[in-house]
């Protein structure tokens, strides 16, 4: 018994190359693991997180139920085609394995199993498998119906636009829309001269075996395996420098993702196993406003990942992005996009200086003395109504006040980081540090969202709380040291701004504090959903027309819930969404100040 | 001795016959929206950094655009990227994206 | 005899109105407010020659009252308008043979400008609020005592994208100048500073009364933005900006401040646009048939344009206007017959 044929090379050589390939980006990126990172590696391996790993590779990889979460139409489409071919795999496996006992079979011999079953005598027929198998490939075959038609018409996927392709991406997508259709004719015409074969299978060998000359059958009996073999033969050697790679990268990363490995400020190895990770599916470009808003095509998160995985990366794709965090929320891979982003422009900014901002020394411009320090920013200078506001707020709780930046402070870094100048963001990080602690405060509260996330994510501040003052209200409100007046009739809308909602994960405290006041009405999008003001820090590409677009936008869906007030959290949101907005725009501090009883 | 704010203009004649103007020709093609600055000076007057030091962003990118380049990188690595000139210019100047642009061209990366 | 409409009882309003009915035309001029004179009934004194805005407005009032056939409607705002008919917030309609429109501009908010500290500081004043204090004769800060000194910022939402307000409002610097010179003759004692981008003394008159507020009565003028006002110390406006011609930046404590705003478009004009098939500029202006030759007619038969509805004008432009748009009115209904 053999298990050999001419047309079977294409297929071997195929598969050989793709799991040398793979196998070699795999432990050149392990090796280049910082040593920290493969300590949590060696610590995760040997905890319950392998096993909850594991499930998620269940959940995502093969049955993809984030996807379906977003869009059913579209995670039928993934789940097919990955939980199908799986499946035709493993079945495929027990199949011979049933009719072959235990024992050692090379790897064509399972995929072209029908190929060499007919040929050789494997004993009694079992229809079962037959019936199973060609269940399976008629599910995969339905999947790739759907990947047809989501190229010719994306709408009626849901989506409203789909990934623009590179060359080595349509070889490979080319190539997997074959396979399936290929697999079912090779199968067919062998069940045709041989008989056997399953409801679909058997019943189309069935049909030609009726409608079609012997002679023609014969001949293209042969080629068709050829065709078959070489579509699988292309498709796995264009697959590690495609897309497809995604298949393969995503189990590790769930893996390493569950180590608790995440990427960092500056690039690593690691970031590889997210970048290649990434299948392309576009689903990110949808909620992206720079697409729906501007027409912006080429910026989106798919692209970069793609421009970066191919190492061409140009400053102006990489600085145009809002980093609102829209596509993050609804990435199906869970990829870091906005860390990732970020330490993209790191490598092509970053420039260590260590002459840089050697004006902060001993600098001190503070007033005030208390335990709890406030903290404006920058851009609350330019929106005195907040400042106003919360020394009303904090006159009425009797709280001592250490001002750090009343008349002009420091700026938090940030803005310098998210531009790429992580280096030099840290000598403002230092700086403020020194200041806080300087000043002995013990809770830092700050009407910036921007600062709130840094001091969260990079300040490490030991000692001392930080809260963005919608928390920070919502505590004086529960502890009854602030009491506002509460009017029915009074109707407020709210925006998220992004570095706190889906930045900082604070959706619930400013709406409690508007509940104090009045009635709370939400906009089309809201949450973990809602529209980024555009004015964000984070894109330095886009100009002033183009801001005010997305900002105009935004006011309009918040115009529309009709509510007399429309209050946020952001001094620049405010700012964005006042230039757009027929109702007034107030921060979440002066409503409170407004209604202090 | 005056105070001329900053002292990266040594020569005190900007002689446009001899300046070399790509760097400044490359800087207007990619953000041509800097000429329609009329320098009112709301971007100096707010500069977090400017309260600090002496950096002035609207003479640094006039020197620049000027062809006026030496010191112009060192001044640009005072600026924080605040944002808070790009909030009052009047006419909509990306001035965070100046900033950036005109240390990638005077930087060369 | 024809019936013409005229929309708004500002200068403009006005003298078309009594223009139109020397012409031996019916005229009915509608105005929102309760009272005639709109904007100018809240001006002291008019630029370049220092005369009181009461006396234009008297002059007009005097016209209208000597002329025939003029039917005044106070408190009755225009909220349909076409060629024929013009449908009235009560609900009434009025039927007539042409219209025009003269309703004005409407002033900035300058709570926009929230750095300006306007309603948020006390001493942060309007051009507005200080033409009504020269009115009451009583210029002086919320505590009562007199202002040693003081700062008028030109283009408050005036040539500024990030309030969405590009054009010029043309008249604020010679505002400016001219409050100066006001503000000097009360104080004499009192440093008036005058923060300017640009100093456009475009009309007759106005860069001599520049040249006499630099000269004779020492206002200063530096060419900078103020870039924010915040309390101070000794609870003064301190306020930044740029000396731009040092190439320095400039602070200095101020007793008051005022925010020469600008003119914005009317707010009703969308309305009216949407509705009437009007244009209206990228300024929110409307846009007149073309700039020259019929810029006082719309782009629809029947619709003529009066004063500040086109543009930000003068007092003198708006009544040159009123009078222009009354003769179009007059050749065009001829020319029908």
């Amino acid at each position: 018994m053999t298990f050999f044929a001419d047309f079977c090379i294409p297929f071997i050589v195929g598969a050989t190359v793709m799991f040398i390939i793979i196998a070699a980006k795999y432990i050149s990126w392990l090796r280049d693991l910082p040593r920290s990172d493969i300590k949590l590696i060696v610590k995760g391996a040997v905890s319950p997180r392998l096993f909850t790993a594991a499930w998620e590779v269940v959940r995502e990889s093969l049955l993809h139920c984030r996807i379906f979460r977003v869009n059913p139409l579209l995670g039928y489409m993934h789940m097919s085609l990955a939980f199908g071919w799986f499946l035709l795999i493993a079945v495929g496996w027990i199949e011979t394995v049933a009719y072959l006992g235990l024992k050692w079979v090379p790897l064509q011999g399972h995929v072209f199993f029908k190929y060499f079953a007919a040929l050789n005598d494997f004993g009694t027929h079992k229809p079962t498998f037959d019936f199973v198998m060609d269940l399976l490939l008629l599910v995969v075959l339905s999947g790739v119906t759907l990947a047809w038609l989501k190229r010719l018409r994306s709408r009626a996927m849901g989506m409203k636009r789909a990934t623009k392709h590179i060359t080595f991406d349509r070889i490979a997508l080319s190539a997997l829309w074959f396979i399936f259709p290929l697999r079912l004719l090779a199968e067919s015409v062998t069940c045709a001269i041989y008989g056997g074969g399953g409801f679909l299978t058997g019943g189309i060998g069935h049909l030609l075996a009726e409608g079609i000359n012997a002679d023609i059958l014969h001949t293209i009996y042969e080629p068709l395996w050829w065709a078959y073999s070489s579509a699988l033969g292309i498709f796995f050697l264009t697959m590690p420098f495609s897309r497809y790679m995604h298949i393969f990268t995503e189990i590790p990363l769930i893996f390493l993702r569950h180590f608790h490995l995440k990427p960092e400020t500056k690039e690593k190895s690691y970031d590889n196993f997210e970048v290649e990770a990434c299948s392309r599916c576009g689903i990110c470009i949808d909620p992206c406003q720079l697409q729906a808003q501007l027409g912006i095509n080429d910026v989106q998160s798919v692209y970069f990942l793609r421009d970066r995985r191919y190492n061409m990366l140009q400053q102006k794709i990489a600085n145009n992005c809002l980093m609102c965090g829209r596509c993050e929320a609804i990435c199906p891979v869970g990829i870091n996009l906005n860390t990732l982003r970020q330490n993209s422009r790191t490598s092509m900014r970053n420039i260590p200086n260590e002459n840089r901002y050697k004006y902060l020394r001993n600098l001190d411009r503070s007033e005030g003395d208390g335990r709890v320090g406030y903290f404006a920013g920058c851009m609350t200078l330019l929106t005195p109504n907040t400042l106003t506001a919360m020394q009303q707020i904090f006159e009425a709780a009797r709280e001592d006040v250490w001002w750090a930046d009343k008349s002009g402070g420091v700026c938090c870094g940030r803005p310098l980081k998210l531009s790429g100048e992580s280096d030099s963001a840290q000598k403002m990080i230092d700086y403020n540090k020194e200041l806080f602690y300087k000043h002995r405060i013990t809770t830092l509260v700050t009407s910036c969202p921007i600062c709130l996330r840094v001091f969260r994510e990079e300040y490490k501040l030991e000692g001392i709380e930080v809260l963005h003052h919608s928390e920070y209200i919502l505590r004086l409100l529960r502890q009854g040291r602030l009491q506002v007046g509460y009017s029915a009739e009074s109707t407020f809308t709210y925006h998220d701004p992004c570095e706190l909602g889906r930045g900082s994960g604070i959706y619930d405290e400013p709406r409690a504090v508007i509940e104090n006041i009045g009635k709370l009405l939400e906009p089309a999008h809201t949450r973990k959903d809602a529209l980024c003001c555009g004015s964000s820090l984070a894109n330095t590409a886009i100009d002033d027309r183009q801001q005010l677009t997305i900002a105009r936008g935004v006011a309009e869906e918040l115009d529309a819930t009709a509510a007399q007030t429309i209050v946020t959290a952001c001094p620049l949101c405010k700012k964005a969404i006042a230039r757009g907005a027929k109702n007034t725009v107030k921060d979440l501090s002066e409503i409170v100040a407004a209604n202090i009883k | 001795m005056i105070n001329f704010g900053f002292s990266i203009n040594k020569p005190r004649v900007i002689d446009l016959n001899r300046n070399n103007l790509n760097k400044s020709k490359e800087v207007i093609k990619e953000m041509p929206e800097l000429q329609a600055c009329i320098g009112c000076g709301s971007c100096t007057a707010t500069c977090t950094a400017g309260n600090l030091t002496e950096f002035n962003f609207r003479k640094v990118h006039t020197l620049v655009r000027r062809g006026e380049y030496q010191g112009a990188y060192e001044e640009m690595n005072k600026c924080m990227l605040c944002g808070k000139c790009r909030l009052v210019c009047p006419r909509g100047i990306n001035t965070r994206g100046v900033v950036m642009l005109i240390k990638r061209k005077l930087g060369d990366f | 005899m024809k019936h013409i409409i005229v929309i708004g009882g500002g200068v403009a309003g006005m003298q078309c109105a009594a223009e139109l009915a020397a012409h031996n035309f019916k005229v009915t001029l509608l105005e929102k407010d309760s009272d005639m004179g709109g904007k100018i009934r809240g001006w002291h004194k008019l630029f370049p020659t220092f005369t009181p805005a009461d006396e234009v407005l008297s002059g007009l009032r005097l016209k209208l009252a000597q002329a025939q056939n003029i039917t005044i409607m106070t408190g009755s705002k225009a909220v349909e308008i076409s060629s024929t008919k013009v449908a009235l917030a009560s609900g009434k309609e009025l039927e007539c043979d042409a219209v025009v429109i003269a309703t004005g501009y409407t002033l900035f908010d300058a709570r926009i400008k929230e750095e300006y500290g306007y309603g948020i500081y006390d001493n942060v004043i309007t051009s507005a609020d200080l033409e009504e204090m020269f009115n009451k004769g009583d210029v002086r800060m919320k505590d009562g005592s007199t202002p040693r000194r003081i700062a008028i910022l030109h283009c408050v939402g005036s040539r500024d994208e990030k309030v969405c307000q590009r054009h010029c409002s043309k008249v604020c610097c010679v505002t400016g100048v001219k409050q100066a010179i006001e503000l000097k003759q009360l104080y004499p004692a009192a440093d008036v500073f005058n923060f300017y981008m640009d100093i456009r003394m475009f009309g007759p008159g106005y860069e001599e009364m520049y040249r006499e507020a630099q000269q004779t009565y020492n206002v200063h003028f530096v060419r900078g933005r103020i870039s924010e006002v915040s309390p101070n110390i000794d609870k003064r406006l301190q306020i930044k900006a740029e000396d731009t011609l040092t190439g320095r930046p400039l602070r200095m404590g101020v007793d008051m401040l005022v925010l020469l705003t600008g003119m914005r478009a009317n707010d009703d004009n969308s309305h009216f646009a949407a509705n009437s098939n009007l244009r209206c500029q990228p300024s929110g202006f409307m846009q007149p048939r073309d700039s020259f030759l019929h810029n006082t007619e719309s782009n629809v038969e029947g619709i003529f344009y009066a004063g500040a509805i086109t543009a930000p004008k003068n007092v003198g432009e708006a009544l040159n206007d009123g009078a222009t748009a009354a003769l179009r009115v007059k050749a065009w209904l001829e020319s029908k017959k």
